[in-house]
């Protein structure tokens, strides 16, 4: 078991989780609230990383990071080093490979508050903001724990993207799925097995959380 | 009559929404007005539509700003100054929240998440006015009879309580200019409706607060005596006492106990 991987896979995925859902629930809101071209156009954009090959976002996002582009120079010269192969690098590849997986939730979370409630509340004196924060919010509480949920475990599973954009640098850039690759590769298949295992009961034990949550939640608010 | 000299509110609606083309232009005469229409006659989506819930309906709304017993009805025309205020202040072009009204909606809309005293309390919370009586929500509490509720969920009430939670929260908005009630006495029973009334009329009159409500039931509209607005397929297609309004409703009824 690879610990340097491990720790970094969960500060990964940790960081990834909070940025994505500060990054989401704006998002989430303005999709969910209007039904227009623009809002399709947005919910498309979002939701390609689901269908995209993890190689080609990987492939566009080193190339954008690189010297090639303004973007990736202008980096450069912040920083002082390219983004590529660096944590924060793999932190903003994180961030957009697993966008579908926080705003979708929202979306779902936020569409299915009562719209007779938000009305009410904004007739009752409530501004635009106070009605999200006060009605929408705690109402949609529960697709928040999803998002999160499925947010960290995908990124934790993210395979493809991490390799294209971080390389595999032990303690920076190698995660435990990309470990599990190196392992295979180096026929080390006990190795690979106990890190997968862990993989899975980590992976099994989160959507557990979500699930019993959810029938928890159902039989004391119905 | 002073009432009809100055009216408080006038409002009208034009929409279409599905198959109902709504067309109704009215004024509110008297402290309580009720519009009283047969189902799928537009009642509960006019009073959505002065709410400002309804994005697709044009909406003219405008109440007296201030009242001026001095002046001739002849010079309250939309827009006119007399001295140095304006006559009637448009309503439909401010957002929801700006509107200043009271409302309770046909199927209650309780907050699922707050307990009735957090229902109660919800317009003052969000309330943006400065000026604001500390007392109002216990009042408004003791008006509907909640104390015994007040902690409990929406969940765990029954319609009955849930439309009174729902009449308390609307009695509950800080400086209200303008009450509408969907339905108000739906799911209470006659007795506790009879005991209700009196209450909410006499607590309305001392603050001032003209009434909007919606109602099928002939009873209701002659016990409020109120001024009866008939509705019929979006269009209004009688204003006045209720005894004359609804004497074909009430001879109906009559017909039916023989």
């Amino acid at each position: 078991m690879d610990l340097a991987a491990l720790g970094l896979t969960l500060r990964l995925a940790t960081l990834t989780t909070l940025c994505l859902l500060a990054l989401a629930t704006p998002l989430a809101a303005f999709i969910a609230r209007k039904d227009r071209i623009s809002t399709r156009l947005l919910q498309a954009a979002i939701a390609l990383p689901l269908v995209l090959p993890p190689t080609v976002l990987g492939f566009y996002l080193l190339v954008a990071m690189g010297p090639a582009t303004p973007l990736g120079r202008a980096l450069m010269h912040v920083l002082g080093h390219p983004l590529a192969f660096t944590f924060a690098g793999l932190v903003v590849g994180s961030v957009i490979f697993s966008l579908p997986f926080a705003v979708l939730p929202l979306v779902l979370g936020f569409q299915s508050v009562d719209p007779a409630l938000t009305g009410t509340a904004s007739v009752l004196g409530a501004s635009p903001l106070t009605v999200f924060r006060r009605i929408t919010l705690p109402l949609a509480r529960n697709s928040f724990l999803a998002a999160a949920v499925l947010t960290f475990a995908h990124t934790v599973g993210e395979f493809g993207v991490v390799l294209m954009i971080g390389g595999d640098i032990p303690g920076v850039t190698r995660t435990l799925s990309i470990s599990i690759f190196d392992q295979v590769q180096e026929l080390n298949y006990t190795a690979a097995n106990r890190t997968s295992l862990v993989l899975i009961a980590g992976s099994f034990l989160a959507l557990l959380l979500l699930y019993a949550r959810r029938s928890s939640r159902r039989n004391t608010d119905a | 009559m002073p009432e009809l000299l100055f009216p408080h509110h006038k409002l009208s609606v034009e929409a279409t929404l599905g198959p109902l083309h709504l067309r109704a232009r009215f004024e509110l005469r008297a402290p309580w007005t009720v519009i009283f229409g047969p189902s799928g006659s537009g009642k509960s989506s006019l009073l959505q539509a002065a709410c400002g819930l309804i994005p697709e309906a044009k909406v003219d709304f405008y109440r007296r700003t201030s009242p001026a017993p001095s002046i001739k009805p002849e010079d309250l025309k939309p827009g006119a100054l007399i001295g140095n205020f304006i006559v009637w202040n448009p309503l439909g072009s401010q957002p929801t929240y700006r509107r200043a009204l009271a409302y309770a909606p046909q199927h209650a809309a309780l907050f699922p998440h707050l307990s009735t005293g957090d229902n109660v309390r919800f317009p003052s919370q969000v309330s943006s006015q400065s000026t604001q009586n500390p007392t109002l929500v216990d009042e408004a509490i003791e008006l509907f009879q909640l104390h015994n509720l007040i902690h409990r969920k929406p969940a765990q009430l029954s319609g009955g309580e849930r439309r009174r939670v729902a009449l308390a929260r609307a009695f509950a908005v800080p400086n209200c200019r303008l009450m509408l009630l969907d339905e108000p006495f739906t799911g209470l029973d006659r007795k506790l409706r009879g005991e209700l009334l009196p209450k909410m009329q006499a607590w309305l009159s001392a603050r001032n607060i003209p009434v909007l409500s919606v109602t099928h039931d002939v009873d209701e509209a002659l016990m409020l005596n109120a001024q009866v607005i008939h509705l019929e397929d979006g269009c209004v297609t009688a204003q006045g006492p209720p005894r004359e309004i609804l004497a074909q409703e009430r001879d109906r009824l009559l017909e039916t106990l023989r």
